[in-house]
């Protein structure tokens, strides 16, 4: 006797379909998984014969093999239990629907159905198969509904799966729960009074999808501004949201109050991160921090106190847009699309150029800090920021005189985002480039040549100034931006002076400090 | 075999020191060469090894000395103040030492002029090692000094030594920035004795970076009050307005006089005062730093002249 329920399983964060062959033979009675199957697929057997038992349909007394196909790929999850043991329960019948329906769920050992990891990833892969009936976990179904052109019949307990499957009793189709008010946003950059220049220079980070640094004393409010990026980002597409809610559905870091992910991620990673939870991996490979902030933010708060290995490893994912990872069966790869937002004290003890406080730093440990400050992930970072604290008084008169200045608002600046993106958008549409932070010197060649006065600029920089080739490049991409933000299609000479006081400046990397 | 490596490895080191060593020379006292500034305090060395051009010394001099803990402000002044007096053909006599020093040295050859390190330690001897690059350059626009053979390494007591050395040298002596106890505070307690005059440049009182240099300013020494302040013994002068005007646009100058008026300015400060947005003066003081009038560090504007 031989049944056959079609499923999936994940890969990073993808998935492909699989089908579960069930077949019962006379012999020992034994029950066997093979096909790959990771620990929590061989459980499976514990759980599925009571489950199988307490919702009332027999266990054979028998040799029962369940194989995975394909069988040469690894699988794994706890969402093979429902597929399994309705192939189980199936044995011998003739079903109407096991053809066009896929099963996914973890049972309880009460029958009961229960929610799974990665599900939004793992209804897609079967879309994509060509399948549209997918009978999940009801507490899923939300999270899922995402995803449009698919019928989802959402269970509670084994039984109702059964009986669907065998055409007994048929299946709600889940309807998609009205869309909820969008929360008010707890976090606005109108609560940043006095610090106009920094939001000038984030919004053209932003607009640009630039890296950005920013650096100051304790207390300035590196962190504070940094939280507030993604609220100046531009609104997330249907597909950025189906890609973002699958990465967050496969680190099982979705709940039933919030099956989606609606909002650009800030990701804010402590600095006593590993590598692995970082770039992701593991045995299982899952998404780390970057993957988690594709589109969205990865803020690294205090970068002079992560491990440099950590820094370093960072580089290659950032710019190319994704981790790639190895394991013995399968490559994975998980997205990381990230804008890049660093904070960094002067010092270790901060008070580097404080003028009121004296710095408690050794030499030599100013001299690693420094060192770490301007690694190889650091140069690739864009724009250099400095934060000064705004004295109290300030604040205060700031309040006061509120009426005159122009106090910018997350509202604002994300108009001015979103235009300068679609600028960028229509310049790039036949190039490999995204956007001005991923020009490359062939991009810089085609794109941002400046006007006559703004190579004269730009030539006595180079001079002046004294940039590197690489500082210089980053000029011309932050240039651009501005003309974007601007709608101005040539580079002038302002928005070349304007680039430069977001250049590194050589007070950071000099000795005698 | 690895004895024959490390052998190799021995020879060539030994060989770079002696390059090193190949280039130090030795006045002594009685030669005419010697600088006749030094002659006049009543400790001078009998004897100097220097690498580098004793040319410089017979410009006119002037010591910029400070803490190696410093501030923002403290290192600009280094800085700005070098490369003023630089340009107009003063060398600039300092430690080598991290902080100002480094950074009154680093001004001078930005400048374009001749700079004097003196060591507590011979000059074929980097310290700090920090700076070999800087002594580098220092031996090929100025001089590297000291009265220590070539060979000796640094000892604590060797570094009061030299501070007469760097006095003995110049007409004046700066203190930029200096702590409570701060080496720099010796140097100028020398520069008195040997009569050379000695400025101080005064700094927020309320801040500890600042305690020795203000003290010296109420014991007499006379307060920097501007970059140019420094030039005038020398009998030179800073920024005119003439200058300004050739060099700034209007608009500029209006920026120019305000940072001037304060001393130092977040974009913000000058944003609220213009009632002009950041992108419009960021870009403007951007092109004022390529003049060369001001200063940008760490969010903050300050004056680099006059």
């Amino acid at each position: 006797m031989l049944s056959r329920i079609k499923t999936a399983t994940l890969i990073g964060v993808g998935g492909y379909p699989v089908t579960v062959e069930t077949d019962v033979h006379r012999g020992m009675p034994a029950f066997n998984i093979v096909g790959l199957a990771d620990t929590t697929i061989k459980e499976a057997c514990q759980r599925i014969r009571p489950a199988v038992l307490n919702s009332g349909y027999d266990f054979p007394q028998e040799k029962v093999t369940v194989n995975l196909v394909p069988a040469g790929r690894p699988k794994e999850g706890s969402h093979f239990d429902l597929p399994i043991a309705l192939g189980i329960i199936a044995l011998g019948w003739e079903s109407p629907i096991a053809e066009d329906t896929a099963f996914l769920g973890e049972v309880s050992l009460d029958g009961r159905v229960n929610r799974i990891r990665g599900a939004l990833p793992l209804v897609m892969s079967i879309r994509k198969a060509g399948i549209k009936n997918i009978v999940l976990p009801a507490g899923n179904a939300e999270e899922a509904s995402i995803m449009e052109d698919v019928r989802l019949l959402p269970v509670e307990n084994l039984r109702e799966a059964a009986e669907y499957l065998r055409g007994e009793k048929g299946l709600t189709v889940y309807v998609k729960k009205q869309q909820q008010t969008r929360k008010i946003a707890t976090r606005d950059f109108s609560q940043v009074v006095g610090q106009e220049s920094v939001k000038r220079a984030i919004l053209i980070g932003a607009a640009g999808n630039h890296g950005i640094m920013l650096m100051g004393g304790p207390g300035c409010g590196k962190t504070m501004m940094a939280k507030r990026i993604p609220t100046i980002l531009p609104s997330l597409t249907y597909e950025e949201k189906l890609e973002i809610t699958g990465i967050y559905s496969v680190a099982g870091l979705l709940t039933e109050e919030s099956p989606i992910v609606e909002e650009r991620p800030f990701r804010s990673p402590h600095h006593t991160i590993s590598r692995t939870g970082l770039t992701g991996g593991g045995i299982k490979p899952k998404p780390g921090e970057l993957s988690l902030a594709h589109r969205g933010v990865l803020f690294l708060d205090e970068l002079g106190e992560f491990e440099m290995s950590t820094i370093d490893a960072m580089r290659q994912p950032v710019e190319d847009g994704y981790v790639r990872v190895m394991r013995n069966f399968e490559e994975v790869v998980f997205p990381s699309q990230v804008m890049i937002v660093v904070a960094a004290n002067p010092c270790k003890c901060g008070y580097l150029w404080d003028e009121k406080r004296v710095c408690s730093c050794g030499r030599k440990q100013l001299d690693s800090y420094r060192r770490k400050l301007s690694g190889p992930f650091s140069d690739r970072i864009d724009m250099h920021i400095k934060v000064v604290a705004v004295p109290r008084e300030k604040i205060r008169g700031t309040e006061a005189a509120e009426g005159r200045e122009s106090n910018l608002s997350s509202e604002m600046m994300r108009r001015q985002v979103e235009d300068a993106r679609v600028i960028q958008r229509k310049r790039y549409e036949k190039t490999g480039f995204k956007d001005n932070g991923s020009l490359d010197e062939n991009g810089l060649k085609l794109f941002c040549t400046p006007d006559e006065a703004g190579e004269k600029l730009l030539s006595d920089a180079y001079e002046k100034l004294g940039l590197s080739m690489r500082a210089y490049m980053k000029l011309l991409k932050i240039a651009r931006t501005i003309a974007d933000l601007e709608g101005s299609e040539t580079i002038k000479k302002e928005h070349i002076a304007e680039a430069l006081m977001y250049r590194v400046s050589h007070w950071e990397q000099e000795p005698g400090v | 075999m690895s004895g024959g490596w490390a052998q190799m490895n021995f020879e060539k080191r030994g060989n770079e020191m002696g390059a090193e060593r190949n280039k130090v020379e030795r006045i002594t006292s009685g030669q005419p060469v010697y600088p006749a500034r030094l002659k006049e305090i009543k400790d001078f060395p009998k004897e100097l090894f220097y690498i580098g051009d004793l040319k410089v010394l017979r410009q006119r001099c002037l010591a910029i000395v400070g803490s190696r803990k410093t501030t923002q402000y403290g290192r600009n002044m280094a800085v700005s103040m070098a490369r003023r007096l630089a340009e107009r053909g003063v060398t600039v006599v300092s430690g080598m030492a991290l902080g100002i020093d480094t950074c009154a040295h680093q001004g001078a050859l930005r400048g374009g002029g001749g700079t004097v390190a003196v060591l507590g330690c011979g000059v074929d001897v980097c310290y700090p090692t920090e700076n070999r690059k800087l002594k580098e350059e220092i031996e090929r626009a100025g001089l590297v000094v000291s009265e220590y053979p070539p060979g000796t390494e640094p000892e604590r007591y060797y570094f009061p030594q030299r501070n007469r050395i760097i006095s003995g040298l110049a007409e004046a002596v700066v203190v930029v920035q200096a702590g409570g106890n701060s080496g720099a505070l010796i140097t100028a307690e020398l520069a008195a004795e040997q009569g050379r005059e000695v400025f101080a440049v005064p700094g927020n009182i309320d801040s500890l970076y600042n305690l020795g240099s203000n003290k010296l300013i109420k014991e007499g020494a006379s307060p920097v009050i501007s970059v140019d302040d420094v030039l005038e013994p020398f009998g030179l002068n800073g920024i005119t307005e003439e200058e300004a005007e050739r060099l700034l646009s209007e608009t500029e100058r209006r920026i120019y006089n305000m940072i001037r008026g304060s001393g130092e300015m977040t974009i913000d400060d000058i944003c609220r005062r213009l009632e002009k947005p950041p992108a419009y003066v960021s870009s403007i003081v951007a092109v004022m730093e390529m003049k060369g009038v001001v200063f940008s560090a760490l969010g903050k504007i300050f004056v680099a002249k006059g």
